[in-house]
């Protein structure tokens, strides 16, 4: 049975769950079941795709799992096509199952315009889906810039005190990002237009056009440039903090566990196939700026005094790390560098979910109203320490396998970063027992009345820590899944295959 | 040979305006909807005539052209005034101008769009143009109470009553240098080359009458006080129609131009291209009142199609008709709805105005909303397809630097933009506005402008396929 119609019905279920949410959203009670109903039906969709047992199908559009292409704008050759290998199953996994987070922490905290709230995320959650799975490029193009505006009204909306600021900064450093590829991408099409007279937007035919190094480098540097903003990379990451200092729980956890993922996916997914030459070039700038970003992050982090900036700060260094993966350029640091995609998307998001139950507590995020919480909040505390130690990679939990993939195969390339890398690991791990150390241990400066993690939120906590232990102990089945997808890498790019000898 | 019902929907639209007028004048105690539902149903029977009536020959009497191009406009141009007809109707009603001089006046203007739309003789350009003018004069200035339309109607008398003289003084010239009133022949080239001087000068004052009427910076600056003081549907009207009427002209000429004109002629107008995106959008950055923001940033549309005029005679002929349609919806969309958030007492215009009606009146918010984010560009609105379709046109041509000034000021547009937003959604309301509740009329006309903008946003192809087939025959 032809089941490649599911890749439509996932990328539109959420958008036509966000309009139900809109809808119902004067019954806040009502509005809520419904979309994480919706939600949940979504991720089992996904779920049933892992045990399809789906194998490459070549087809017009490239190999791929599963594969739709329909005509859509005939006149400029552009077409609705959808594909899907294992880094994006795994990432749109990742997507609907970060979404049902996002909408049990939101379940008692937001209750104001509670239906637009939950449209926004859902709809959210639709863009990044068909992102994740988009196979021409002006598809992609479309999605990549529709995606800014739920994220715009979520800071904006129902963000913190100086929210309009940073939904303001977030909207104009994305979209003056994406412009200018924008018109690398107009130019790429007329271009290969140009050489072989079909007009088309298909990643899969835009790779074979013929580039002279100079054009080549110019395009990629402006494809570059809209992914570089968006992982973040140092120098162009000072909208996150920002962002993540001012938005509500949800738009933190979305955006730290999802939308900086979006970067990087679309650097190895676009960028490095249309542009290897540019691309193998550009790699030991990628490696400096991972490096530069891993050490930064952690010195900046250090002197952080608001826990949730900390947080943003570590995603900065962790996302550097990945980064430092796609430039050596070796088969294990990359598929660590897939792993740590979800790794941190798992890892991160709780972090930002247990410091948005401390903010509910305390009224502030600072260290110096916190300390002595263990005492207090026993259970909490556990949580914490557990996710805590996730993200700085103690062995048998998800990181630690992710990051010894990548420092491991970056040794076996560049020696020297694999050491420096390492160093920047050990970084990590300062900061993070820093941050763990001020917040529930010591003494606390005054009494404050705080209660215990109820029910509900021992749920979320629990259903965000089975992934980062199932994924520590057993990663094999995933990192098979990724196998598919360096290989296609090498099927799309020849010149960047040559440096994938591992 | 001719028949009358080549001209079908001009003399329906005529008898039309003259139905209402006697309605107006002869029956004192009409039910309120008469004079609206005697408009409505003129302006949708000259559409449907526009659309199903087939020409006996290509143009009437060598003086008005039959072919598509004239038929897109003369439907797109009718749709514009439908849909201000709906925006009219409980906005003039309530403010105590919904008389029949209002109505009449609304299908002579629409006239007036249709003939410059469509004229093939300067004669029937200037008649056209003036009927719209002058309509609008007097539709600009129709609430007679208010001090602020007064002013903006004069101030578009007189300065548009000047720009007509150099438009006349223009066609006199081109009559003198080349002894026909028929537009095609008169560019097609020059008799006498010792008249050259006459004939640069000639259009360059028919030029300058357009650019005025179109607002082409520098002769746009009466734009943001007529916008502002004019009723927000007429605005809406003379923002979209008239521009979109203009326009059609303009491109007819450019196309029509003989070569050593047009080499002179393209780089001055590469020139106005970049300088009114440039001006449009930086000057729309400062302004602090929605109505002047939103009248420069239709400034800056105006420049971005004549960058896409520049590339005309490289093919850009179906992207500027496709952004031609887009920028007439979302346009008349943004001040439309501008106009049914207003209170009675005068429109919304302090940005402070919108803070929170994102909320209190979330339909009408989101459409406004919805128009907006088409302005800017931004997917899955048509805007965005638009935007893309006709800077690929201008980098086909190679016109790559023209493109460049294009998206950075298009990158500069987004700030202002998002300051509307801002308001709308992000800022709890100051005080308290009596907006009067939704009507049905303007309700329904938001409706399809919002579903217009998603869909040419998202599955355009039929639309481009007309425009394919029109500016194929138009270009021969």
């Amino acid at each position: 049975m032809d089941l490649n119609f599911l890749l439509l019905v996932i990328v539109f279920l959420p958008v036509f769950a966000g309009l139900v949410a809109l809808f119902t959203g004067h019954i806040p009670r009502l509005c809520r079941w419904v979309s994480l109903i919706l939600s949940i039906i979504e991720l089992s969709l996904i779920i049933l795709l892992f045990f399809l047992d789906l194998k490459p199908v070549a087809g017009p559009t490239g190999t791929w799992l599963m594969a739709v292409d329909y005509p859509w704008l005939t006149g400029l050759g552009a077409r609705f096509s959808l594909g899907l290998d294992g880094l994006s199953l795994m990432l749109i996994w990742l997507t609907a199952f970060v979404n049902i987070i996002c909408i049990l922490i939101s379940w008692r905290t937001i209750t104001m315009k509670v239906g637009s709230f939950y449209f926004f995320l859902l709809f959210l959650e639709g863009c990044l889906m068909g992102l994740f799975l988009a196979t021409d490029l002006l598809v992609f193009y479309l999605i990549w810039e529709i995606q800014l505006i739920p994220m715009f009204f979520l800071v904006g909306i129902w963000g913190h005190h100086n929210r309009i600021y940073a939904s303001i900064k977030f909207m104009l450093f994305s979209f003056g990002g994406s412009l200018f590829m924008l018109i690398a991408l107009v130019a790429l099409y007329t271009l290969h237009g140009q050489q072989t007279g079909e007009y088309t937007f298909a990643l899969y035919q835009l790779t074979q056009t013929h580039l002279s190094p100079v054009v080549e480098g110019f395009l990629y540097a402006a494809f570059l440039l809209a992914f570089a903003i968006k992982t973040p990379l140092v120098p162009v990451h000072t909208w996150l903090p920002d962002v993540h200092t001012e938005a509500p729980t949800a738009g933190s956890v979305d955006l730290a566990g999802i939308l900086l993922k979006t970067g990087f996916y679309a650097l190895f997914r676009f960028a490095f196939p249309l542009f290897p030459g540019a691309a193998e070039a550009s790699m030991p700038l990628l490696v400096a700026l991972g490096l530069v970003g891993m050490f930064y992050a952690g010195w900046i982090a250090l002197a952080q005094t608001d826990i949730k900036r900390l947080v943003a700060y570590s995603s900065i260094g962790h996302m550097g790390l990945m980064i430092i993966a796609l430039g050596v350029w070796n088969v294990m640091a990359m598929s660590g560098s897939f792993l740590q995609l979800i790794n941190h998307g798992i890892s991160t998001s709780a972090l930002f979910v247990m410091v948005g139950m401390l903010d509910e507590r305390l009224d502030s995020r600072q260290f110096s109203d916190m300390g002595g919480l263990w005492k207090k909040m026993p259970v909490f505390g556990g949580f914490f320490l557990f996710f805590a130690l996730s993200a700085l990679g103690l062995p048998g939990l998800n990181n630690f396998v992710g990051e010894i993939l990548i420092l491991i195969g970056t040794f076996q390339v560049q020696p020297v970063v694999g050491i420096l890398a390492f160093v920047g690991v050990l970084l990590t791990v300062i900061y993070i027992l820093t941050m763990v150390q001020k917040c529930l241990f010591g003494e606390a400066l005054e009494e404050r009345r705080v209660w215990d993690v109820d029910l509900h939120e021992i749920l979320i906590l629990v259903v965000l820590a089975v992934p980062v232990v199932l994924i520590g102990l057993h990663p094999g089945p995933i990192l098979r899944l990724f196998e598919s997808s360096l290989q296609h890498v090498m099927f799309h790019a020849p010149l960047l295959a040559q440096g994938l000898g591992g | 040979m001719n028949s009358y019902l080549d001209i079908l929907p001009l003399i329906i639209l005529t008898a039309g305006g003259l139905v209402v007028l006697c309605a107006g004048a002869f029956l004192p105690r009409r039910p309120p909807w008469l004079l609206f539902g005697l408009s409505l149903l003129t302006t949708l029977a000259a559409g449907a005539a526009a659309l199903l009536v087939t020409p006996s020959s290509s143009d009437y009497l060598g003086m008005l052209d039959l072919g598509g191009y004239a038929q897109f406009f003369t439907v797109l141009l009718l749709a514009v005034t439908l849909l201000t007809l709906l925006f009219l109707y409980r906005y003039s009603k309530d403010r105590g101008f919904a008389g029949d001089e209002l109505y009449a006046l609304m299908i002579f203007a629409a006239v007036g769009m249709v003939l410059v739309a469509a004229a093939e003789d300067w004669l029937i350009f200037f008649l056209g143009l003036e009927l719209l003018s002058l309509s609008l004069y007097v539709l600009i200035a129709i609430r007679r109470g208010e001090a602020v339309g007064q002013e903006a109607g004069i101030k578009y008398f007189i300065m548009g009553a000047v720009a007509s003289g150099i438009l006349t003084f223009g066609l006199a010239l081109i009559y003198a240098a080349t002894g026909t009133l028929a537009i095609k022949a008169s560019l097609a080239g020059l008799t006498q080359a010792a008249s050259l001087p006459l004939y640069g000068l000639a259009l360059l004052l028919i030029l300058v009458g357009i650019g005025f009427k179109i607002s082409l910076v520098p002769f746009h600056l009466w734009t943001p006080d007529v916008y502002e003081g004019a009723p927000a549907p007429i605005t809406a009207f003379l923002s979209a129609g008239s521009k979109v009427a203009l326009f059609a002209v303009f491109i007819r000429i450019a196309l029509n131009l003989a070569a050593p004109a047009w080499e002179v002629a393209w780089p001055l107008l590469w020139f106005l291209a970049a300088l009114t995106m440039a001006v449009g959008n930086i000057t729309a950055f400062y302004q602090t009142r929605v109505k002047r923001l939103l009248a420069y940033s239709s400034v800056a549309h105006m420049g971005y199609l004549l960058m896409a005029l520049v590339a005309v005679k490289q093919g850009s002929l179906p992207a500027l008709l496709f952004y031609l349609a887009v920028y007439a919806v979302m346009d008349l969309g943004a001040f439309g709805m501008l106009g049914a958030l207003s209170e009675v007492q005068g429109d919304l215009d302090e940005l402070e105005d919108f803070q929170g009606l994102g909320y209190s009146h979330h339909w009408r918010s989101g459409v406004f909303g919805f128009c907006l984010l088409s302005l800017v560009g931004l997917p899955p609105a048509a805007g965005f397809l638009a935007k893309l379709i006709l800077f690929w046109a201008v980098i086909k041509a190679g016109f790559v630097v023209l493109a460049v000034v294009g998206i950075i000021t298009a990158i500069v547009s987004i700030y202002y933009y998002f300051k509307i937003f801002l308001e709308l959604y992000m800022h709890p309301a100051k005080r308290e506005v009596q907006i009067p509740a939704a009507d049905p009329a303007s309700s329904l006309a938001g409706l399809l402008i919002a579903f217009l903008i998603l869909w040419l946003g998202i599955f355009p192809t039929p639309l481009l396929s007309v425009i394919e087939h029109v500016s194929g025959f138009f270009l021969g």
